[in-house]
């Protein structure tokens, strides 16, 4: 992936990284530290979340067309990188208090979850572009077809 | 004469006389059975070969073209056939009867294409009506749409 399509991806799972982590946040929260409250700085959190979250997706980033084998080895990489970056500026970063260590846990499963659903909703994306494709192509074949007959008529 | 040692000669003919393209040659080479190859493309017909024997394939038979190491494959229903023109030389003369270049080595006819689907990494999968399976480079993915929507 390269170019405007690369910057189009990358914006669109920014937007979805935000988003899931804002759920992702309430479920977690509402789970493990009900009790605790929040000031307005804490509104920011899913975005940093969401830019730190993009940057590993730099590694997708190609001039020549991967193959399936390359894909998921760069796929296993940004998934690993997104961990260790988003792990780090969790306990490193001041979010969370590094010896609470059983917020860990679940916070990399999160990371797993959402990084599994950013995927899930490109794929779904991609689904949805391809139905109208071929619609697009059935209604582009039917106007040859009758192209083609109105000519063997004359 | 000109580089390739053949005079180009073009004569107006009369409206009721057939048209025609005759080459005259010392024997009939490679040079020679590109042209042949090039004007039956003209008219609806691509030169197929399989081992030393030829075919003359329907252009609307072939399902896609693939270029593999110097070599250009005509892939129709059921047999693969080996071509001696180029993919970009094809590529000029199917452009007009609905073929599309899918990815930097395939040409696709599109009127042989039964659905998509997404594929890996933005890619496309063009299910094709005996069921094989091409990928669409997401490069491409611009011009087919473009294509669909009848902007060629």
């Amino acid at each position: 992936m390269r170019g405007k399509e690369f910057i189009k991806t990358l914006f669109m799972s920014f937007f979805i990284i935000v988003t899931l982590v804002n759920v992702a946040t309430y479920i977690l929260g509402i789970t493990l530290q009900p009790e605790i409250q929040f000031g307005y700085e804490a509104l920011l959190s899913p975005l940093i979340y969401g830019f730190f979250g993009v940057l590993p997706f730099a590694i997708m980033y190609s001039n020549r067309e991967l193959s399936v084998r390359q894909l998921l080895i760069r796929k296993s990489v940004q998934l690993l990188l997104i961990e260790l970056l988003l792990l780090y500026i969790s306990f490193g970063g001041g979010m969370f208090d590094p010896s609470n260590t059983r917020l860990a846990m679940p916070l990399a499963g999160s990371i797993l979850i959402i990084y599994v659903l950013v995927n899930l909703i490109l794929w779904l994306l991609d689904l949805n572009t391809a139905k109208s494709l071929t619609n697009e192509l059935i209604d582009f074949q039917k106007n040859h077809n009758e192209a083609d007959i109105s000519v063997s008529d004359d | 004469m000109n580089k390739l040692g053949l005079d180009v000669k073009v004569r107006k003919i009369e409206q009721n006389a057939p048209e025609m393209v005759e080459i005259q040659c010392h024997e009939i080479d490679h040079r020679v059975l590109e042209i042949v190859s090039f004007v039956k493309a003209r008219q609806g017909q691509v030169t197929g070969w399989i081992g030393e024997k030829q075919y003359e394939l329907a252009i609307s038979d072939i399902c896609y073209l693939e270029a593999v190491d110097n070599k250009v494959f005509i892939y129709c229903s059921k047999e693969v056939y080996e071509t001696r023109q180029k993919l970009y030389e094809l590529e000029e003369i199917l452009t007009q009867k609905n073929f599309l270049r899918i990815s930097k080595s395939v040409l696709l006819n599109l009127m042989k294409v039964q659905a998509l689907t997404p594929a890996l990494n933005g890619r496309f999968t063009a299910i094709l009506m005996n069921k094989e399976e091409v990928i669409i480079s997401r490069k491409y993915v611009p011009e087919l749409k473009k294509t669909l929507k009848g902007g060629k």
